[in-house]
């Protein structure tokens, strides 16, 4: 049982399979010869060229992979703490607090953010009013992950550290952190993904000018879903790819502090 | 919801500064962008729909939107159906993320971040583009617009959520347990059920969490993949802002779906501590 | 990261300096030559932002959105919009080829005076067929019936989609039984209800959008839908070379007529520039362009010559007097009406 066994192999490559099947037929068809991109047609390039010239959907989707970074890195801080602050603190109000937000319909998140925005603060919608919104509903999902990595832990290494004499700072970064590196790297993950795909909230809480590739698309319905769109889909993929790549390599060595 | 009085090691820490370091910025955080604007919308379910949107100047407000709900056996069955629907879309996604969790959580270290990242690759792309690649699928083999297909959807999208916490718990439990186990003669099946299976149930409960509470809030796997018969709560929620102009309703519905949410999870929080006394945390 | 993120805003900052013009539109509205064109005769940027739905426009104004100077909504959007006192007065003389919109359209009930709103572009909800199909068959095909009556509904049975949309199919199913779509008795939506209760088994979907590459695959034959969609589905259909042929024809019934109209949002900073573009949009060459770009109907008398002629006969998009008779905008309702209707829609959904 320590070893992957066969049943295992197979079960796991299955489900990989049910989660690249979709994914296969999205890269395939942004080669497809056809505006209607509904049966194979034939191989071509054209829009992928067409989509170095689309200055519109090139913008919106550096918008959203800038978003969608910034916006991980800092949920997942933030997320990190929550979840450290529930596992350790006990404040009966922090998980209520926490967990709403995912609990909250989106619409109903957007909606009020937007309200919130404009008619509270006053603030000018725009780059920071997504970021903001993106943070906000990502939190959530980064402290349940790093709370169920906690669960059941030994505090008694932290009070071992303690009485030895190390700061605080010297115990999180020495302990905590390696403890929930990979909940860290699992919660920045999927707040990525929740920010890069997020239309609902996005929507409401976009300003003028500033559009993300969501958006764009949706909008976009209602007229054809070209290949072009599987063509940013796929080349958005294979940035987040080389992104994630480059940053495990250049990873500041906290990060890799891993025991 | 609430923690469970399992480790006492965790008791009274003494007031240092790192508990507010900790706590202080998400709390207030999430204080700013998140309840304050929630409280707009919990007094929006308060007051009248605007003769043409939006809402009824103040100081016109009314229980009329929860009335209305309650008063009428069809929301509830559409509450019925749309829980129904996320309880299987989580017993799904545990079923098909448990092998895969296990398997990141076995492999050699320095090839998990990798079978980590090809869990979420796929979800790099767009989210509508995906669905259009289901509908390709399930086209010409007769199962579009079928609620077959709006669970197969709902599975797809949501099931990263479950894989990953679930890994992030597997990954911390000791070889050496089982191993021992398996020494003093158990069969690798009740080492599972025996060992595994409980320690994982923190990684299962929030898996569950972020997988059920958003499915009751999704509109577009239904409205996109299913057919006539398939609404959700999500759907309705969104057609009372995005059709039928009445933020009343549509705020009253959130809140209900929120406070029912809240309330189940509560309530699984209490019975897993009452039933599993001496595991674990629930979220 | 950070300075990508300032370098960001500085760029959006200087965007802010020059000169540039807001528009809340729907995608693939105005074609990218008559915006280049545009751009370059008067010297400004223009930059557009998209939705998809009145509704979500109007959802998102409500909540208190700003920076757009024009937007592009339907007739009862407008009405609502001018209701909530969120439009700016048009300066008509700085309009002056206000004059090329067609008699027809000019003082719509939403706007009576034409105070706010230039007419654009129009769209007929109607029904698209596979015409093979509905040959072979021997279905009628100008007819609301062709969906709601289970006598046509037996042989076409999951190949038929409707508009997910309340007030859309609502309203078919009111014209079908000969009220108006803007009845305001309660008993007659009824009626309207358990019509569509009755055809519904026979219906593969609620669609908006998807009914269009439906279409054009042959994955269903009949479509409630908007008559620019169905004109995109029948070129998609013969660019791909299917051996079929989509078509589209306004219900003798009569149907549902959708305006849209450029109108100044009160908080636009730059309503020079909107006024600009607005008759800019409003000559006659620039103008046809929605009809050649998308299938649309124009408001526009002087475009017609520059409209491709197999679109001007179109009757499906162009309707004539005749037909353009039995048409009727959607309306809005107030708040009790829109809450039963609602109620209505839900219970659709749900048996």
């Amino acid at each position: 049982m320590n070893r992957p066994g066969f049943w295992l192999w197979a079960a796991s490559l299955a489900v990989y399979a049910f989660l690249y099947v979709p994914l296969a037929v999205v890269v395939l068809f942004s080669f497809n010869d056809s505006v209607l991109n509904a049966q194979w047609v034939g191989f071509t390039t054209h829009w992928y060229a067409k989509l170095l010239h689309d200055e519109e959907m090139l913008r919106a989707a550096a918008n959203s992979v800038l978003i969608a970074l910034l916006s991980s890195v800092i949920s997942t801080i933030l997320g990190a703490m929550a979840g450290l602050a529930m596992h350790r603190y006990r404040f009966r109000w922090l998980p209520l607090l926490v967990l709403t937000p995912v609990a909250m319909p989106e619409i109903l998140l957007g909606v009020s953010l937007l309200l919130f925005f404009r008619q509270v603060l006053d603030l000018t919608l725009g780059f920071m009013s997504i970021l903001v919104a993106h943070i906000t509903f990502s939190i959530g999902f980064v402290a349940v992950i790093v709370r169920a990595r906690l669960a059941g832990m030994d505090e008694s290494i932290f009070e071992a550290a303690r009485d030895l004499g190390a700061t605080p700072w010297a115990t999180f970064h020495r302990i905590t952190l390696p403890l929930i590196l990979p909940a860290l790297v699992a919660g920045f993950l999927m707040s990525f993904t929740l920010s890069i795909d997020d239309f609902v909230i996005t929507f409401f809480v976009a300003g003028v000018g500033v559009t993300t590739l969501p958006l764009q698309i949706y909008s976009m319905i209602k007229v054809a879903v070209t290949p072009e769109v599987n063509a940013v889909s796929t080349l958005l993929m294979a940035l987040t790819l080389t992104l994630i790549f480059l940053a495990s390599r250049f990873a500041p060595d906290v990060l890799k502090a891993k025991a | 919801m609430r923690k469970p009085e399992a480790m006492p090691a965790a008791r009274a820490q003494p007031a240092d500064r790192s508990k507010w370091v900790v706590t202080l910025p998400p709390t207030l955080f999430l204080l700013a962008f998140f309840l304050a604007p929630a409280l707009i919308v919990v007094a929006a379910s308060l007051r009248d729909p605007g003769e043409f949107g939006g809402l009824a100047p103040w100081p016109a407000h009314s229980f009329d939107a929860y009335r209305f709900l309650f008063g009428d056996i069809i929301y509830l069955e559409i509450f019925a159906r749309s829980f129904f629907v996320a309880a299987l879309t989580t017993l799904l996604c545990i079923v098909l993320a448990y092998p895969l969790a296990w398997l990141i959580a076995r492999s050699p270290a320095r090839r998990r971040d990798l079978l980590v990242l090809l869990v979420i690759l796929p979800f790099a792309s767009n989210f509508l583009v995906r669905i259009y690649a289901w509908i390709m699928l399930l086209g010409p083999a007769n199962l579009l617009y079928t609620p077959f297909a709006v669970i197969a959807g709902m599975v797809y999208v949501h099931l990263p959520f479950m894989i990953l916490p679930l890994y992030t718990n597997l990954e911390k439990h000791d070889p050496a347990l089982l191993e021992a186990a398996q020494d003093l003669g158990a069969s690798a099946w009740t080492c599972f059920w025996r060992i595994t299976f409980p320690l994982s149930l923190p990684g299962i409960f929030s898996g569950a969490a972020l997988v059920f509470i958003p499915v009751l809030g999704m509109f577009a796997v239904p409205e996109l993949l299913g057919g006539t018969g398939d609404i959700l709560i999500g759907n309705l929620i969104k057609e009372q802002f995005l059709e039928n102009r009445d933020w009343p309703l549509g705020s009253a519905l959130s809140i209900m779906l929120t406070v029912a949410v809240l309330a189940l999870a509560g309530s699984a929080a209490w019975a897993a501590r009452k039933g599993l006394h001496g595991t674990e945390a629930v979220t | 990261m950070r300075r990508v993120a300032w370098l960001l805003l500085f760029c959006l900052s200087v965007a802010r300096g020059e000169d540039v013009l807001h528009l809340y539109n729907w995608n693939n509205y105005v074609s990218d030559d008559t915006l280049a064109r545009f751009e370059a005769q008067c010297g400004c940027r223009v930059r557009q932002d998209y939705y998809s739905d009145n509704e979500e426009m109007l959802a998102k104004l409500e909540a208190g959105a700003v920076g757009y100077d024009i937007l592009v909504p339907t007739g009862n959007a407008v009405e609502s919009l001018i209701r909530r006192n969120a439009l700016r007065d048009l300066d008509k003389t700085q309009l002056p080829h206000l004059g090329n919109v067609k008699a027809e359209f000019r003082q719509p009930w939403f706007d009576p005076a034409n105070r706010y709103s230039v007419p654009y572009a129009t769209t007929v909800t109607l029904i698209g067929y596979n015409i093979e199909k509905m040959r072979a068959l021997g279905l009628p095909t100008d007819t609301w019936a062709l969906i709601f009556e289970p006598r046509h509904l037996e042989k076409i049975r999951g190949k038929v989609t409707v508009l997910n949309s309340q007030r859309e199919l609502m309203a078919v199913a009111m014209k079908y039984l000969g009220h108006s779509v803007q009845e305001r008795d309660v008993a007659k939506w009824e009626e309207a209800k358990r019509l569509i209760l009755r055809a519904k088994p026979y219906w593969a979907t609620f669609s908006n959008s998807t009914y269009i590459k439906d279409l054009a695959i042959g994955n269903i034959w009949v479509a409630h839908g908007y008559s620019n969609d169905m004109f995109r589905a029948r070129e998609d259909a013969r660019a791909a070379r299917r051996p079929f042929t989509i078509g589209f024809t306004t219900p003798r019934e009569g149907a549902v007529l959708a305006v849209d109209n450029f109108v100044l949002h009160k908080f636009g900073q730059r309503p020079d520039l909107a006024h600009r573009f607005i008759d800019f949009m409003l000559e006659g060459g620039n103008a046809a362009d929605v009809s050649n770009l998308i299938g649309a109907g124009n408001a526009n008398a002087a475009a017609t010559p520059f409209i491709r002629p197999e679109i001007a006969a179109e009757t499906g998009i162009f309707p004539p007097p005749h037909v353009l008779a039995r048409l009727e905008m959607l309306r809005d309702f107030e708040p009790k009406m829109r809450r039963a209707l609602s109620r209505m829609w839900t219970e659709i959904k749900v048996r």
